[in-house]
């Protein structure tokens, strides 16, 4: 599984370097984000559901955060 | 108002008035875009396991306020309060069997008051401490703001407190935008505290259990994490976010209430043992998240991948599809699956005198788990939104038997199920 972690890892920062060396392809106009600018589309767009969700998975599980920081902080595992 | 056809002139006004919104609106918000400067986010959730187990009541209130400029001040208050009964890591036997709770040091009932200090657990019966409870307090603050053209910085404290646990954190993060805002690219840092204070004291770890040897004063643990986000917009209904993560804890990372079991050769409990974890864990995840919207309908797709070097590898999907059902109100079918390894020193019992790291927690075990939800959400007067939740939660171990005799027909590591209902109101001002 390291050896898939690492792939990831590679992928990822191939990625990311096509992605800020200017890939135009990708992405919108400057107008064509109204889709975008919806409520429901911003990525922490419930932000107490997933507070609710990584404190309960944090107690349960072995594997937490991901999303961003946070979910620890917390005796139960 | 008229319902005449709008002119050539009204169709540019209304074009351009888009698109001077759309320039304005930044490409990853943080939280969901409001016209009121200060948005309360409140949520209420009651979490039971069956069996007589876990039992919660969980409340929180986030604040954000928009102070202008794109700063953003952030709060959250959470408490939490839980009872029931929690695996003490033993395995069922076909005779009852006799533990002390946390505070106590000896297996012998002593009758002085009313709060015993020793439990018995029926034959057959998965062993289950029903002295936990606790109340947990957490606060946090987070602050967002520019710095210089196309970067931004966010950086949150946190604290809680609970009756034997003790945390403080910290985290920063810095961004920059490319390609149009097209692509955001998110550099962070995370540094924890924590102090355990185990009641009755932590236990010498891996020693007998009967001999009820504590450690001297409270143990600490310190948790250093880093981050590597890219968001990207893929097309015009389209954004998706690459994570990759790393923390590493060190200090003391044993639950000082679990132990382990040590069974002979037919399966029948001679004696029982302290679990023993090493003191490092180094985690390593990559999280990819897809919000897709399809028509007024969004899809929330996720993965994520996780290893760490206790042995434990996971995978986590998580899929979230919320459909306008008329005006603002939404369905959101939520469903969630997760599998992770076992620790490589996760054992069911003890066949032999311990040695080494051990532990019988049930969460360090291989298991599949999977949740289904349905949300409903309806907005009120005033932008004002009240939303119901109502979750299980299923997981189902690999390893629940064994072949010893003294076991054979027992269910060693019961599935555990969970039923979740939470209501959220929000509301600006």
């Amino acid at each position: 599984m390291k050896i898939v972690f690492r792939g990831l890892a590679i992928a990822a920062i191939a990625g990311t370097v096509a992605m800020c060396t200017g890939c135009s392809t990708i992405g919108v106009k400057p107008w064509e984000r109204d889709i975008l600018a919806r409520p429901e589309m911003a990525l922490d767009a419930s932000p107490v559901d997933n507070a609710f969700d990584e404190h309960m998975y944090f107690s349960k599980e072995s594997a937490s955060g991901g999303r961003g920081f946070g979910g620890g902080g917390c005796g139960c595992n | 108002m008229q319902l005449n056809e709008r002119g050539a002139g009204d169709s540019l006004r209304a074009g351009l008035m888009a698109a001077t919104c759309a320039l304005l609106a930044p490409v990853v918000k943080a939280q969901a875009p409001s016209e009121d400067p200060t948005q309360i986010d409140t949520g209420l959730l009651y979490y039971q396991e069956d069996g007589g187990r876990v039992r919660s009541l969980d409340a929180i209130v986030k604040l954000n306020r928009d102070l202008g400029d794109e700063h953003v001040l952030g709060a959250q208050l959470s408490v939490d309060s839980l009872t029931g009964g929690s695996p003490n890591g033993a395995v069922a036997q076909k005779t009852a069997q006799t533990f002390a709770t946390p505070s106590g040091d000896s297996l012998t009932r002593t009758g002085r008051g009313e709060h015993s200090q020793v439990y018995s657990i029926a034959a057959g019966k998965q062993p289950l401490d029903t002295s936990f409870h606790d109340l947990r307090i957490a606060g946090d603050l987070s602050w967002a703001q520019p710095l210089g053209i196309g970067n931004k910085l966010a950086v949150g404290a946190h604290f809680s407190k609970e009756y034997d646990f003790i945390s403080a954190s910290a985290n920063g993060m810095f961004s920059h935008d490319f390609n149009s805002k097209n692509t955001t690219l998110g550099l962070g840092a995370s540094a924890e505290f924590d102090q355990v204070k185990a009641v009755g004291g932590a236990p010498v770890a891996g020693s007998s259990y009967t001999l009820f040897r504590k450690q001297e004063g409270s143990e600490s643990k310190r948790v250093y994490g880093a981050q590597l986000g890219v968001t990207q917009v893929i097309a015009r209904n389209w954004i998706t976010q690459l994570n990759l993560s790393v923390d590493r804890s060190t200090g003391y990372l044993n639950d000082p209430y679990k132990i382990l079991s040590l069974v002979n050769a037919t399966g029948v409990t001679t004696g029982y043992f302290f679990e023993s974890r090493p003191d490092t864990h180094t985690r390593k995840s990559a999280y990819l998240g897809n919000k897709l919207a399809l028509g007024s309908s969004v899809l929330d797709l996720s993965y994520r991948f996780g290893t760490d070097d206790w042995g434990i590898d996971s995978h986590t999907l998580e899929a979230k599809y919320r459909l306008r059902i008329g005006g603002s109100a939404y369905i959101e079918p939520q469903l969630r699956w997760y599998r992770q390894s076992a620790a490589d020193f996760y054992r069911l019992f003890l066949t032999a005198a311990p040695t080494g790291f051990m532990s019988a927690d049930p969460r360090l075990a291989a298991f599949t788990a999977k949740t289904v939800g349905l949300k409903l959400g309806l907005p009120l007067a005033n932008g004002q939104e009240v939303s119901v939740r109502l979750e299980g939660y299923q997981q189902d171990p690999k390893v629940r038997s064994s072949a010893l005799a003294g076991l054979s027909g027992l269910d060693l590591n019961p599935r555990l199920r969970a039923v979740v209902l939470q209501l959220d109101w929000r509301f600006g001002f």
